[in-house]
């Protein structure tokens, strides 16, 4: 037997590994680009994406296995929830946590609120304008809403390069309605120093996030929002 | 990027499909595969360095998922000579339905060694490119050409002696 053509031998021109680094929004944007336009025009291997995203909607809709299933959100992110954010502090540079709208939760829109949790070393506290912050610290996000919208955390870094913080797939995803819902994943702030500002996006869709992060990128804080989500920007100034 | 219950339960959800589809084509069951991705994610919780450390998420998930595998395969193996379950012969690929080449396929890679059983389902069953399997190996591209050589030979004896 061949090993290149065994009954489980891959047939799509681009890997297994190399789609589903696309698919998760792992790959560098010129990249990304090119295995779109390649997927779109190659068969195989928009059958394989295809397959692929299948699967996918299958793990989704499966329960959690009991060993990841956490205790219910509480209404508050309590201190000690904070804290296990679990995340050491290495820190020297101080950063200043700015709220463009001098608000403490970041309020647009009918109840819809964006706050931000800071551990640095063991102290977990809640951001607020002007508090200072070190790079390091970890952050994480808590987000309210009345009825459940598909939230994604937005960044431009100093440079004016912009990433996604949360979700790490391509799109928004849904957080169900309730008052400062922890988002599933924190971050730790990098050592670059400047001003950091942040976009958090609450839509009724799941919207695609590569053409905001492009769009936002280019056109930095003037970038437009889909029209299907409100946004909530936040600055960060290192210095 | 911090990796508590939380976090690993939406990385389950984002990125579980990874682990769950390549399982199904190494193990050939179902069940063992689904059993696959909860001990993969389980595994993250006991250890959530393990990934941090990895610097891809995707990368990670194909490395655990093909070591997993590549282990129940050997063990699958090792129990059925305990309990002297006969293992079909070899028959000509022609002749040989495509679920039973399939378990050939799987038999065999129980035989091989770890790292070139690995090089063989990256390189042929996820079709990756040579510096692909070297980055998920932490190997050079020429080892790589190594390890795909030297399988196609244990594969070819082990074909002859089945």
């Amino acid at each position: 037997m061949n090993l290149a053509t065994t009954p489980l031998s891959w047939n799509s021109c681009l890997s297994a590994l190399r789609l589903d680094r696309w698919m998760m929004g792992e790959l560098a944007s010129t990249d990304a680009e090119s295995v779109g336009a390649h997927v779109a025009a190659c068969a195989a291997c928009s059958t394989a994406v295809a397959g692929m995203r299948g699967v996918r909607e299958e793990v989704r809709a499966l329960p959690l296995p009991t060993v990841l299933v956490r205790p219910p959100v509480r209404r508050r992110l309590p201190r000690p929830a904070v804290a296990g954010l679990g995340l050491t502090l290495a820190a020297s540079l101080l950063l200043v946590v700015r709220s463009e709208v001098g608000d403490r939760e970041r309020r647009k829109g009918p109840g819809v609120a964006l706050a931000m949790y800071v551990q640095h070393g063991t102290e977990v506290r809640r951001a607020a304008p002007g508090e200072t912050v070190s790079p390091g610290d970890a952050i994480r996000f808590a987000v309210s809403t009345p009825v459940p919208a598909f939230v994604a955390v937005l960044s431009l870094d100093p440079s004016g390069r912009a990433s996604v913080y949360f979700p790490p797939g391509p799109r928004a995803v849904q957080v169900p309605a309730g008052t400062e819902v922890p988002l599933p994943l924190g971050t730790r702030l990098d050592e670059t120093t400047g001003e950091e500002r942040l976009l958090g996006l609450f839509c009724t869709t799941p919207v695609e996030l590569e053409p905001i992060r492009l769009a936002l990128q280019q056109a930095q804080d003037g970038a437009p929002l889909p029209t299907d989500c409100q946004g909530l920007r936040w600055s960060f100034v290192k210095r | 990027m911090i990796l508590d219950a939380s976090a690993i339960a939406g990385l389950y959800r984002s990125h579980g499909h990874i682990v769950l589809r390549r399982a199904r084509t190494l193990l050939g069951s179902e069940a063992d595969a689904r059993e696959a991705l909860q001990e993969i994610f389980a595994a993250l919780i006991r250890n959530p360095d393990a990934v941090r450390s990895a610097g891809s998420i995707v990368g990670w998930l194909y490395q655990a998922t093909t070591h997993h595998c590549l282990n129940q395969l050997r063990k699958a193996r090792t129990g059925a000579r305990v309990l002297e379950l006969n293992v079909r012969p070899g028959m000509p690929e022609s002749g040989r339905p495509r679920g039973e080449a399939a378990a050939e396929v799987r038999r065999l890679l129980a035989l091989l060694p770890e790292e070139v059983a690995a090089a063989v389902v990256y390189h042929h069953l996820d079709g990756m490119t040579h510096a692909e399997v070297a980055e998920l190996l932490g190997c050079s591209r020429r080892q790589v050409g190594y390890l795909l050589e030297r399988a196609q030979g244990l594969w070819d004896r082990a074909e002859q002696s089945a």
